[in-house]
């Protein structure tokens, strides 16, 4: 697989938690292989932030988005390419 | 008495300063439970009692005597235990904003505090010569006069009372200078900083020379059956505190951590709605509200949630030292949506809302729709009066705000609302409203379904109405794509009766991101006595729904208003994940209008037979 570069941002508890807005992060074009890279940087408990328990499956109730679409709305596997942004919230709502 | 109700609403005759007290009746709150389905029920009659006095519809004055306002509580509020209950609902027989139906809904403690001064729900009818207040304290209640009071600002007006009438539990709703000077976006506020927000309340108040409701007592809601209604609350609370969302993101950030999502996902309305991405969201967002302007939090009566944020602005020309928001949509309706990005300005532009009792959605977008107008040199300069209506300044904002309460120079064009205001000046399509009302921060091109409940709310351009940004955006109670138009006439009919039992309850809206239908059913039936089933909650929640519709055909809106701003349904979305699209409501309503039972907007005589609905 190709190495890319994407930008991961990070949001609310999640930015407030990890102390940290955004990162550059290369990866394998995987959403896996992203999560990886990123918990290498931010430390191991960030796997349980995205993957709900068994790390197979992104967690239900954040929000996770590539390039402003949402991974629950994409039908195909993903491929990352170079310069996608992946937006990370956890768990909110307003009005 | 009624399990969850005093069982007394009072009536008020401003013209002759009479007050009565008349019963609950439980064959009426059984079909329409309180709140707001028991106004809708009292507004549509006292409709058909016009009619049969020969005037119709039409005629009736929103800032005439005619006009009819009602505060109501539900059979849930101020009962401790019962999820979020410290609130009430408002509804005037027609909105000066508007045209139709006039209808809002505020937190805090006001509402409790009803309950506890022995009432479910206070009427008012016609208007005084003078200011006056109603004071309604521990089953008494009394007209006084408020002459002294005309003129003051909300946060001196809720003080000076509070203080005046003293004793426990005790609550002032009023109106500020804008209410008084009648203008159409108005509003009531409650404890200072609490909101009754849309459709220009605040100006049927005025117009009837009401400055304020205070309410003050001691006394106990009953409940039907305190042992399952226990048990059920227990695990309602239980559910809610381990919620992700209930139990900790919205404690912590409140409601203005949407800034940022809503832009990512390519909808947050930017300069008057020209694009759904604003390159500056991260500047206005609630990770920099918490960061730089956040003192404390703050929860409603009865709340565990605690949403509401305590903030100031330490320091510079909008230096505040204690205010409280803004929400999500005050930002986006102030900042975003005017193109401004110093907080601080925004901070300031929210707290003049508060302070004068104006709505900041439509306060913002009108602004926001102004500043388009003279971009584009609609608006002559002597018109403007020296305030420079531009995108992005702030100054300007702030000013706009202040001259619209008081309606000083080009805030007399402001005060009427943006439909008004951009047919004055020749452009109507730029006011980015639904049957007259501004619609809040979700661009429907981005957020299909939200688009066809702007459309089809009944109050007009309205957002709470069946928030189908849940499910579209953040997944709650499952995922749903925002691109799609499909499927999204069934979610918004079910939201929109579940919100109908919601503000009939009457509880917050936000207890539903983690309780549901089964909840409602189980949480009512112990408070009432009544065996409710989830069908029966929904039921009861269409019909509200239907019977606040059938006032809205007599007052001339059908399938015509049910639709959208020209922008959202033919000019592209210019950039970000919605890049190209538009809102494909035909299909969307052909499918609601279906789902609902209505031809053309208007409800069948067969679907309102099936509702029980008489006529």
């Amino acid at each position: 697989m190709s190495k890319v570069f994407v930008k991961v941002m990070l949001f609310a508890t999640l930015m407030k938690k990890y102390k940290t807005e955004e990162l550059i992060v290369e990866c394998d074009g995987t959403l896996k292989g992203l999560i990886k890279n990123v918990a290498k940087i931010l430390g191991e408990e960030f796997f349980n932030d995205i993957y709900d328990k068994g790390y197979d499956n992104i967690r239900k109730d954040i929000i996770f988005l590539i390039n402003g679409r949402s991974i629950k709305d994409l039908k195909e596997e993903v491929k990352l390419k170079d310069n996608d942004v992946i937006s990370i919230f956890p768990p909110l709502a307003g009005g | 008495m009624m399990g969850g109700y005093m069982g007394k609403i009072l009536r008020v005759d401003l013209t002759t300063g009479t007050l009565k007290v008349e019963p609950i009746l439980e064959e009426i709150a059984k079909k329409y439970l309180g709140g707001k389905g028991y106004a809708v029920y009292m507004l549509y009659h006292y409709l058909k009692e016009y009619e049969s006095k020969g005037i119709s519809p039409a005629e009736i004055n929103p800032l005439g005597p005619e006009n009819v306002l009602i505060f109501a509580t539900g059979p849930g509020t101020g009962i401790v235990g019962f999820p979020s209950s410290g609130r009430y609902h408002v509804m005037a027989l027609r909105s000066p904003l508007t045209g139709s139906i006039g209808s809002a809904n505020s937190g805090g403690e006001w509402g409790a505090f009803l309950k506890f001064s022995g009432f479910d729900a206070v009427v008012i009818e016609g208007k005084s010569e003078d200011p006056v207040y109603l004071a309604i304290i521990n089953g008494e209640a009394e007209l006084r006069n408020a002459s002294d009071l005309w003129g003051k600002n909300v946060f001196d007006t809720c003080r000076i009372l509070t203080k005046k009438i003293g004793g426990k539990n005790t609550s002032v709703a009023c109106i500020g200078p804008a209410g008084e000077n009648l203008v159409h976006m108005a509003c009531i506020v409650n404890d200072e900083h609490r909101g009754a927000g849309r459709t220009g309340l605040g100006a049927v108040m005025g117009s009837k020379k009401l400055k304020a409701i205070v309410v003050s007592g001691e006394q106990k809601v009953p409940v039907a059956d305190p042992e399952k209604f226990s048990k059920v609350s227990k695990r309602c609370l239980d559910v809610m505190r381990k919620n992700a969302v209930t139990g900790e993101g919205l404690p912590t950030y409140g409601t203005s951590i949407l800034i940022n999502v809503i832009n990512a996902v390519g909808g947050l309305p930017y300069k008057n709605w020209q694009t759904g991405v604003n390159p500056h969201a991260k500047e206005i967002s609630g990770e920099t509200l918490a960061e730089k302007y956040l003192i404390n939090r703050r929860a409603c009566w009865g709340c565990t949630i605690g949403c509401g944020r305590v903030t100031s602005v330490k320091s510079g020309p909008f230096q505040i030292l204690y205010t409280e928001g803004p929400e999500y949509e005050s930002i986006w309706a102030l900042g975003s949506s005017t193109g401004v990005r110093d907080l601080d300005a925004i901070v300031k532009a929210n707290h003049y809302c508060d302070e004068f009792g104006l709505d900041p959605i439509s306060m913002g977008s009108t602004i926001a729709a102004a500043m388009e107008l003279n971009e584009k040199g609609y608006i002559p300069k002597d018109d403007l009066q020296g305030l420079d209506l531009r995108f992005g300044n702030a100054t300007a904002l702030v000013e706009a705000v202040w001259r619209t309460a008081y309606k000083a120079g080009f805030g007399k064009y402001l005060a009427l609302g943006s439909k008004k205001l951009c047919g004055i000046y020749g452009h109507p399509e730029l006011s980015m409203s639904v049957k007259g009302l501004e619609m809040p921060a979700y661009d429907p091109r981005a957020i299909k379904g939200i688009g066809l409940n702007y459309a089809t709310a009944n109050r007009g351009g309205c957002h709470v109405t069946g928030y189908t940004v849940s499910p579209e955006v953040l997944g709650i109670p499952e995922k749903i794509d925002p691109l799609t138009p499909k499927g999204k006439a069934l979610w918004t009919k079910t939201f929109q009766d579940f919100t109908c039992v919601v503000n009939s309850t009457v509880n917050c809206l936000f207890v539903t991101f983690a309780l549901g239908v089964k909840d409602y059913a189980e949480l009512l039936s112990a408070v009432t006595g009544w065996k409710l089933t989830e069908n029966d909650i929904l039921k009861i929640g269409e019909r509200i729904y239907n019977l606040e519709r059938v006032i809205l055909n007599k007052y001339g809106f059908d399938g015509k208003d049910d639709t959208l701003p020209k922008r959202l349904l033919e000019e592209p979305m210019p950039e970000g994940p919605a890049k190209g699209h538009v809102v494909e409501l035909k299909e969307m309503i052909e499918e609601y209008y279906k789902l609902r039972g209505w031809i053309n907007g208007v409800p069948t005589a067969e679907k309102l037979k099936e509702l029980e609905i008489e006529l």
